[in-house]
């Protein structure tokens, strides 16, 4: 078997001073940067008022009851059952009682609403703004050079990725070019961020975009509150009362023992 | 267990409390200008940590206790140098000191009107609410805490803390039923806050054999009463205050068991056998008593026991004795 000859290119050392460490700094500079913008162009959580945060926690309040109704005693988990259902039924609880029945408003014209998508706006606007950037500038000025060799080996898939802008079919796949390297930086430094700037920072994308997947607290937009009442009272009207205090002497004398 | 800094201070014997706060010089000293503005000191310095700003509030707690007023300023300037005059927990923390510091009632008077300002521009200021509450209960007027706490709990009814605050204000205002409501309530938040279920076993006690209770409640609440203990052992093994109320209450049950009728209302908890009853006071009698001698020979494992408690349980068993030999006389 013929042995594949070690491939060999010259490059000029000075390739590393003046294009991959600029890369990493200008990187992690940005990072900081980005997470400074987020921090300063955050708007402060949005204050409820009494009455929505009345309708939030009365909700709540009922699916305690419901999930906990077994350390009550019968005639007090009755008291607050009727209790919650009358509440629930006639909408007592509902932040304007006088909007009951009918459409949910559009979360589009409905300016509490607006703020959030603002803020989920400015953030992605702090994300593709300044990687745009850097990607031009790094094709601008380092386009179609092959900056370092990575010092272990790796297969053809890999080619892609790390030669990207370099169009040369047979060579190694341990070659990397300069936008290979601004890849690399761009998905590999969070640790470096989470060292600088503490574990919450902001100025990691993939970060980001997983928090906003996550679950929002209250009533989302297009939600009626009405409805969610109305299916809570029926959920606490079919629940099958037993309480945890029945046979508990028994329980306890069997455990322990005597 | 050692006192620290990270917990709340609240429920902390004098001594604890008199030792945190003299550590104050220590950690006012050693965390000096704490929030630092710069960028470039602020990316090579320690990152900041909540710990730190615990450590400040429990440490503020702390200094108001055992007077130590200048430390508690100092820890106070430097919450709101970092959060701000307007972040509702630091408000609260400010209206704190402010009535540490207040010499008269007449002071006090106008600390409240400052809360009520304060709750009129923003009616949701929850930490705001509970402080008001609380000096108006330090005040003496009970009625007004307990339907400031209401207001609360109608718009937040998700708050464990207002509910058992609630519920210690009827009790000692004698409003029973209310104050089991109320309890029931942060149980119902807690379900396994075993703490909680003896709580209620207490109240249930204290409602039936309140002088001038009804006296057709009174073998309801008795046997929701020994529920609760018993449950509230099942959920905490080893629980000096279930076992000492479960044998409160089966001493109790057992002096008078020939007057207590054998039905009780369908729905309501019914009384266990007397066996039963009996079986369940043995058991608390054999437990309190291990665990007053294990606890006083300061044994591996038996060693956090509250000493008044521990000295209250010996307390209820000398007295057992001597009333049963004396009978045997």
């Amino acid at each position: 078997m013929a042995q594949v000859p070690v491939q060999t290119i010259h490059r000029d050392p000075q390739l590393f001073y003046w294009i991959l460490f600029p890369i990493t700094l200008v990187m992690i500079l940005t990072g900081v940067l980005r997470h400074y913008a987020t921090v300063l162009m955050a708007s402060a959580p949005k204050k409820l008022d009494q009455r929505a945060m009345r309708e939030q926690r009365s909700l709540a309040h009922g699916v305690g009851v419901r999930s906990n109704f077994h350390v009550l005693s019968r005639p007090s988990f009755v008291a607050r059952r009727d209790a919650l259902t009358t509440a629930y039924e006639s909408g007592a609880y509902l932040k304007d009682p006088e909007r009951r029945g009918q459409a949910p408003p559009n979360p589009m014209s409905d300016p509490s609403s607006m703020d959030g998508m603002m803020g989920a706006m400015k953030n992605q606007m702090a994300m593709i703004i300044p990687n745009t950037l850097i990607m031009s500038w790094i094709n601008a000025f380092f386009s179609g050079y092959v900056i370092m060799k990575l010092p272990f080996p790796l297969t053809i898939k890999f080619k892609s990725m790390l030669q990207a802008g370099v169009a040369t079919k047979d060579m190694d796949p341990r070659w990397m070019s300069s936008i290979s390297w601004y890849f690399l930086c761009f998905f590999g430094l969070q640790s470096v961020f989470n060292f600088l700037l503490g574990n919450d920072n902001a100025a990691n994308q993939m970060a980001q975009q997983m928090g906003q997947m996550g679950p929002q607290g209250g009533f989302g937009p297009g939600v009626d509150p009405d409805k969610q009442f109305l299916a809570e009272a029926e959920n606490l009207a079919v629940i099958e009362h037993y309480s945890v205090l029945d046979g508990v002497e028994d329980r306890l004398l069997e455990a322990i023992g005597v | 267990m050692a006192p620290s800094l990270l917990h709340p201070p609240s429920q902390l014997s004098p001594g604890d409390a008199l030792q945190l706060s003299q550590q104050a010089p220590i950690l006012l000293q050693s965390s000096a200008g704490a929030a630092s503005t710069s960028l470039f000191s602020g990316l090579l310095a320690a990152p900041e940590t909540a710990a730190l700003w615990i450590q400040y509030e429990n440490l503020l707690l702390s200094c108001l206790r055992t007077g130590d007023q200048r430390a508690a300023h100092l820890c106070l300037e430097r919450l709101i140098a970092r959060f701000g005059d307007e972040n509702e927990r630091i408000m609260a923390l400010k209206g704190l000191v402010k009535e540490a510091d207040a010499q008269n009632t007449g002071e006090l008077e106008n600390i409240l009107k400052e809360y009520d300002q304060i709750l009129k521009e923003n009616n949701t200021n929850i930490p705001i609410t509970k402080r008001r509450v609380a000096l108006l209960r330090s005040m003496g007027r009970l009625s007004d805490a307990a339907s400031a706490l209401v207001q609360l709990l109608d718009f937040s009814p998700t708050d464990a803390e207002a509910w058992s605050e609630l519920a210690d204000v009827y009790l000692v205002q004698g409003m029973y039923p209310q104050a089991i409501y109320a309890m029931e309530e942060a149980l119902v938040l807690a379900p396994n806050a075993w703490n909680i279920h003896a709580r209620l076993g207490e109240m249930q006690y204290m409602a039936a054999t309140a002088p001038g209770a009804a006296s057709g409640s009174y073998q309801k609440c008795m046997a929701e009463s020994l529920k609760r203990f018993a449950r509230s052992i099942e959920l905490c093994d080893d629980y000096l205050r279930g076992y000492y109320g479960l044998k409160l209450v089966t001493n109790a049950l057992l002096k008078e068991q020939n007057k207590l009728a054998k039905q009780s209302e369908e729905g309501e908890f019914s009384l266990p056998e007397t066996k039963t009853i009996e079986r369940l006071n043995e058991l608390a009698t054999a437990k309190l008593s291990e665990i007053v001698r294990r606890s006083t020979a300061q044994e591996t494992g038996w060693r956090g026991y509250d000493k008044l408690e521990v000295e209250a349980a010996r307390k209820l068993l000398s007295d057992e004795a001597t009333a049963a030999s004396a009978i045997e006389r």
